[in-house]
């Protein structure tokens, strides 16, 4: 699966007739031809394309990306400073996400129809609505420009600076996160709204259970099943969404160094960054995968069911 | 597998499109969903008959300037109108969103449908395929294609266009192969009626209406996909500018006007809410269930 990913991004970038030599010297035409060899020969791009294919992959296995068209620096190195960054904001938006949405939806599928279940599904429709740059703005608009309370644009190493650090990834967290928790919001309320009417919430019920120990105890772990799968899904989308929202604060991690990697045609940083990430998205759906037998022993036995 | 999204195909026996047609009008939040978005394409289509100023005419002394009577939307940094700005950005955010939904359509219905009549091998290596393509999240994989074949308003379609197929591609395989088990496939074949000619005649016409569903939500992500490309400087090249490009000219601009970005972004939100909220609206039509409890 990963093997074809990787394919696919490698082929993608090769069809093309991009000289990293123009990125590093501006032009092709006035370059020593000699010069020019010596760093096509450096960069491996004189040999057949799927021996750099092969040569790419089994670097990659090795934890060795190559080295930048660009700068002198390795890939590995690249990654390995925007790593950080990204894996802090995408973690801290995710958990307020999952600390939005679960609450939300709960009480919002317990009581369907009431106000606050209005209130929460209107707040669901926009979420999934709105694009996260536009949630972006508005938000910087209103904290940044408007209230001056927080910095609109920035980065700064947690090791540095904790608080400043924190100060900065407020904004683009909560940006991801709301985006994020609208969809769990919607697909937990639906589930909730499924389970209570099941006949063994009835039998809870009828034995006198507190209807807080019902949703939580009875209902909740089964509808949870089936937004593990949606959790999921999200994440990839917040990978994605993560490109965007790092531009527009100017936080310094992976999405933007793929943007960066475009504009200056460094393909041996994009096509990394676009496979490591890729690699993280496959790797959180095989977890939802395997946290589905945790959470419903029903699937636990192997070959069966889904 | 990675990337599975859950989208109910209407099952056999879905309606014929022209009854969903008649029925969603006939839900009020449905035809005013429609004529909303209408008036939308209308505006963009109209773009250069509802304004008296020029996209690229510049009025330095009007810089930033906040909504008036003159200028409803107000002005940018180059004193040019905003309202006709966004009415032209339309044009092009709404042109490459239409162009690259007809290509996720087709391409999409065609690569299903040939894994859902072949099945086996070609079934097996169609849908590798479609996997591979959805493990990476488009955006991503937008700027992948953008790097190498340039962000030209036709790439552009082309390449939003393709990276929606392999969604689309799931959804048609999943209704063709529903259709295929049913009666009237299995008396289509008695009747001598050969592969291609049943999924065209018989099976394409009866899972249009799920694929329409998907073409509204297609056209959504497409319009999201193009201005995130447009605002991070990466889709539409000045001195062209889509509704993304606009926004990001704002943001650089928020601490002298908030109305340049402001506009851009809410036309933006509501095209997509809009394309949403008549996704919502078809599938209920759509579903027998949903329309069984809404009578009642």
């Amino acid at each position: 699966m990963l093997a074809l990913t990787s394919l696919l991004i490698f082929v993608t970038l090769r069809v093309i007739p991009g000289n990293p030599v123009i990125t590093r010297y501006g032009a092709t035409r006035g370059v020593d031809p000699k010069a020019l060899e010596e760093l096509m020969r450096q960069l491996g791009l004189d040999k057949p394309i799927p021996i750099q294919y092969l040569d790419w992959i089994g670097g990659v296995i090795k934890g060795d990306f190559g080295v930048s068209y660009f700068s002198q620096f390795s890939v590995t190195t690249l990654i390995g400073q925007r790593l950080g960054p990204t894996v802090e904001l995408a973690a801290i938006a995710l958990a307020l996400a999952l600390l939005i949405s679960i609450p939300a939806g709960i009480i919002a599928g317990v009581r369907p129809n009431s106000l606050i279940d209005r209130a929460l599904s209107a707040f669901a429709t926009v979420g999934l609505a709105i694009p996260p740059f536009v949630l972006a703005i508005i938000l910087v608009v209103i904290f940044a420009v408007g209230l001056k309370l927080l910095p609109a644009q920035g980065y700064v190493d947690f090791s540095e600076n904790p608080g400043k650090n924190l100060t900065l990834v407020l904004l683009p967290s909560v940006t991801l996160a709301i985006v994020a928790a609208a969809p769990i919001v919607r697909f937990l309320r639906a589930s909730i709204l499924e389970t209570i009417q099941s006949p063994y919430i009835r039998t809870a019920e009828g034995k006198g259970l507190l209807w807080r120990q019902v949703v939580l105890r009875h209902a909740l772990p089964n509808a949870l099943v089936p937004t593990v799968t949606v959790v999921g899904l999200i994440v990839g989308y917040m990978l994605g969404g993560v490109v965007v929202i790092e531009y527009v604060f100017g936080w310094q991690g992976l999405g933007a160094l793929a943007v960066d990697a475009v504009l200056k045609r460094d393909y041996a940083v994009l096509q990394s960054v676009v496979l490591l990430v890729a690699a993280a998205f496959i790797l959180v759906n095989l977890l939802v995968d395997l946290l589905y037998g945790v959470i419903d022993p029903r699937l636990r036995v192997g070959g069966q069911g889904t | 597998m990675a990337g599975t999204r859950d989208l109910e195909v209407a099952g056999p026996g879905a309606v014929a499109l022209p009854g969903v047609m008649r029925r969603l009008l006939r839900r009020r939040a449905a035809a005013i969903v429609l004529v909303l978005l209408g008036l939308l394409i209308l505006s963009a289509i109209a773009a250069p008959l509802l304004t008296s100023y020029s996209p690229t005419a510049l009025a330095p002394r009007d810089r930033f300037l906040p909504p008036s009577p003159a200028h409803p939307f107000g002005t940018d940094e180059l004193g040019r109108d905003l309202l006709t700005r966004v009415l032209f950005g339309g044009r092009i955010a709404l042109g490459i969103g239409a162009a690259s939904t007809v290509i996720a359509m087709l391409v999409g219905t065609a690569w299903g449908f040939i894994a859902a009549m072949r099945q086996g091998w070609t079934d097996e290596i169609l849908m590798r395929l479609a996997d591979a393509t959805m493990a990476i999240p488009t955006i991503l994989f937008a700027l992948v294609l953008v790097a190498a074949f340039g962000a030209s308003t036709v790439n552009l379609a082309i390449i939003i266009g393709l990276l929606l197929a392999p969604v689309t591609a799931r959804l048609a395989r999943s209704a063709a192969l529903d259709e295929l088990k049913s009666e009237y496939v299995l008396a289509a074949v008695a009747s001598g009626a050969t592969r291609t000619r049943i999924l065209l005649s018989e099976v394409l016409p009866n899972t249009l209406p799920s694929l329409l569903v998907l073409a509204t939500l297609n056209a959504a992500s497409a319009i999201l996909t193009e201005a995130s490309l447009s605002f991070v400087g990466l889709g539409v090249q000045p001195p062209e500018a889509s509704w993304g490009t606009l926004l990001f000219q704002g943001y650089q601009k928020l601490y002298q006007t908030i109305w340049y970005a402001i506009f851009p972004g809410v036309v933006i939100f509501m095209t997509i809410w809009l394309l949403n909220l008549l996704a919502d609206q078809l599938q209920s039509v759509l579903d027998p269930r949903e329309r069984e409890s809404s009578r009642a």
